[in-house]
């Protein structure tokens, strides 16, 4: 009797998989390299969109009141849709401060910090360039803490998460090498951006940005900056602009009618183009549309 | 001898150990478990400890680059709350003079709605009220966590010569579950529109069947509010709220001291409070990109309107009050910035009891049974073509108005349109146009009112949600 009892419960045990809501899709793919089956992981953005502007739908709130954990990117990438789901939630386990939050941003060394924060200077991010995600040295680093999270989380399968990110961290090293190797010879080759989404990559592999396509964080490209812009790349002649997939291409493309300059088309995230469909070939395309 | 007895001496023991042995096997055991769990917490500990340190020696890199770490002693800056400031004005063209608006009145349903009224000692200021430039208001939004379990959110409304406490409330959910508590003085979650702020709105005024039933305010009070999420994929919510009924236009409990007017009028007593209770059911699921959000509401309470000392046709009313609600949104994102929203909303009210009509010379209450059902509609279509356009049209209708069994004026409507500049998230800059077919004068004659309304908002300091 007590055995059939037990078979019965079996299914349940298998599926009480612990929740973990991620706010972006790398930070999904990244944990599940380290937890593999062990975690069902819900994706609160999309990777093809802007990820400042991600629409707080009741749905999400459903989601995150549903998690047993929280990852996210932070530096305030979150700060405009995050908060109110968290209040909405009523899920003490993933409020900022509780067993199941993380904030990835805590670990990494940010990169711009701006010196004065006034909003006149555009949309500004105060704690630095949250983007950091580009750059492949920071997922080796976060997968480390991710581990740690999810071995605290879920302590019984703390051997498996050590294996799989023992295992990861082997071909990430390699692959960061091989990229490495690739890029090499790009060190210092002039860009320019739309937004300063690529920062974390330009500094990782010696690249030099030289301007923005909007004039300040947020604020939409002014004809008087363009001018300016298209003057600069005569005079600088950088190898390409760097533009992002979620803002129109219009004004990039008018420059490049005027100046000939390349326009390359770089996800920020996975699924933030068609083929983007792990972190391997969002780095892989990054590397690959350099050459 | 000897060995007979060292014989049984060792097979009694033997006997005895087979028990004790089995005990002491199990109590070990349990130790090792025991050693296991405090490994493991100990681990644990020493994990959550590598992640703190991690961020810690971050926050030291940080504080090497700066320079100025002296005499920071006691400072408590880190704990300021979240503020924000929301600064609105307008300028307002009208085909009617500001004397004669107030004077104008949607029959049976509400008085006096637009323009500024200083006989009902509002301290908040209407919006847009006067031909010319208005100051609006300055809102001032304090916020931060008290403590682990607690939140606080305060809004401070200033009208230009006054200010009063909008919203003050603390939220929870340590009760977890999906259990959120709110306490204080809060807008309520009924229907969409409600708990909006007016710089969240997409027009900039009110729409007409929440102005004309519930007043500027909307359901603005003080009382308690418990809200539950399903745990289910699909979104639904369900709430409850207790709340004090101080709403002017269909809800109260205070007493009416009629014989102030007349001596041999009896006045009307106040009635319990709390006296408003207000229960919804809210859902949401997406299709694609697509996102639908509908729900409906109903609140009942006390009703207590005092107009007993207006000019003209003065009168006050006790009775029970009900409104039903039903709210359907429809949005659709293109993309990050790009969407279209379909918003509507159907409001029905009830109100029955007594109706105490004041003799303009003599002051005496003449006491009469009072039974009115009224019900609206409002409807707007917004696009954003991308994050700094935003254009909509809105259509407001009353078209139930039966007070008594009688069929009294339906004709009321209202036909708006907007077209918004956005230089940032922070600033808004509109232009609306509205055709007010809503607003008759003494002698029961419309009087079509066209509006300019130029509109500029600002918001500084701490980043403001964005809201669905």
């Amino acid at each position: 009797m007590m055995k059939k009892l037990f078979l019965l419960l079996i299914p349940f045990a298998l599926f009480a998989n612990i929740k973990i809501a991620v706010s972006y899709p790398y930070i999904g793919e990244l944990t599940k390299k380290i937890a593999k089956d062990n975690v069902d992981i819900i994706t609160l953005a999309k990777g093809n969109w802007d990820p400042h502007f991600v629409v707080p739908r009741p749905s999400l709130i459903s989601k995150v009141r549903n998690a047993d954990a929280l990852i996210m990117n932070g530096g305030q990438l979150e700060i405009g849709w995050l908060p109110p789901l968290l209040e909405r939630a009523g899920n003490p386990k993933v409020q900022v401060g509780g067993e199941g939050f993380l904030n990835l941003f805590d670990f990494i060394q940010p990169l711009e910090k701006p010196i004065v924060v006034d909003r006149s200077c555009g949309d500004v991010h105060p704690d630095g360039n949250p983007h950091y995600n580009l750059d492949p040295k920071n997922i080796l680093l976060l997968a480390d803490k991710i581990k740690t999270f999810l071995t605290i989380l879920d302590f019984k399968n703390k051997q498996r998460y050590e294996q799989n990110y023992a295992s990861f961290s082997q071909i990430w090293k390699k692959k960061i090498q091989e990229w490495k190797e690739k890029m090499a010879s790009k060190k210092g080759l002039k860009v320019l951006q739309y937004h300063t989404n690529m920062a974390y990559f330009i500094n990782a592999y010696g690249l030099q940005s030289i301007g923005t396509i909007e004039p300040l964080p947020g604020v939409p490209p002014s004809s008087k900056h363009t001018m300016k812009l298209i003057q600069l790349i005569k005079k600088e002649k950088p190898y390409a602009i760097l533009h992002d997939v979620y803002h129109a291409p219009k004004t990039a493309k008018f420059i490049a009618s005027k100046t000939g300059i390349k326009i390359l088309t770089m996800p920020h995230d996975v699924g933030a183009l068609e083929n983007i469909d792990s972190l391997e070939a969002l780095f892989d395309y990054l590397v690959g549309s350099m050459q | 001898m000897k060995k007979i007895l060292t014989v049984s001496f060792v097979a009694s023991t033997l006997l005895m150990a087979d028990t004790s042995l089995d005990l002491l096997k199990e109590q070990v055991e349990k130790q090792q478990q025991m050693i296991e769990i405090l490994l493991q917490k100990i681990e644990t500990m020493e994990l959550k400890n590598s992640l703190q340190t991690s961020k810690k020696q971050k926050e030291l890199d940080k504080e090497h680059t700066s320079t100025s770490t002296k005499s920071k002693a006691f400072t408590q800056s880190s704990f300021l709350p979240d503020i924000s400031l929301i600064g609105d004005i307008s300028y307002v063209s009208r085909n009617i003079k500001d004397a004669e608006l107030t004077h104008l009145e949607l029959p049976g349903v509400a008085h006096s709605i637009m323009g500024t009224h200083a006989h009902d000692g509002d301290s908040h200021a209407p919006y847009n009220a006067d031909k010319g430039f208005n100051l609006n208001y300055a809102e001032l939004g304090l916020s931060k966590s008290v403590d682990q379990n607690f939140k606080l959110n305060s809004i401070f409304h200033f009208s230009q010569n006054s200010v009063e406490i909008e919203e003050l409330y603390f939220t929870t959910g340590i009760l977890g579950h999906g259990v959120q508590l709110k306490g204080g003085r809060f807008n309520s979650d009924f229907g969409y529109h409600n708990n909006q702020h007016h710089h969240a709105w997409n027009f900039a005024d009110n729409a007409l069947v929440y102005e004309a039933f519930l007043g500027m305010h909307g359901i603005n009070e003080k009382g308690a509010q418990l809200q539950w999420t399903a745990p289910t994929d699909t979104y639904l919510m369900i709430g409850a709220e207790v709340l004090q009924g101080e709403n002017e236009q269909m809800f109260g409990n205070s007493a009416i001291h009629l014989s102030d007017l007349n001596s041999t009028n009896s006045d009307i007593g106040a009635s319990n409070a709390p006296s408003m209770y207000i229960g919804y059911v809210k859902s949401s699921f997406d299709i694609g990109n697509t996102t639908i959000l509908s729900g409906i509401s109903y609140a009942t309470g006390a009703a207590r309107i005092d107009h007993s000392s207006d000019e003209e046709e003065a009168h006050a009313v006790t009775g029970k009050s009900k409104l039903y609600g039903a709210d359907l949104t429809i949005k659709h994102f293109f993309d990050s910035y790009s969407f279209l929203t379909w918003q509507s909303e159907y409001l029905q009210r009830e109100i029955e009891g007594t109706k105490y009509s004041i003799d303009d010379t003599s002051k005496a209450a003449t006491a009469s049974t009072l039974k009115k059902e009224q019900a609206g509609v409002y409807t707007q279509l917004i696009y954003a073509p991308n994050k700094h356009w935003k254009m909509g049209a809105r259509y407001d209708t009353i078209f139930k108005n039966t007070i008594n069994l009688n069929e009294g004026q339906d004709s009321f409507n209202k036909y708006s349109a907007m077209l918004e500049y956005n230089t940032s998230e922070f600033t808004k800059l509109r232009i609306q146009y509205n055709l007010n077919k809503a607003l008759y004068d003494e002698d029961g004659k419309r009087r079509d009112i066209n509006s300019v309304i130029l509109q500029a908002n600002f918001a500084i300091g701490a980043h403001g949600a964005h809201s669905f």
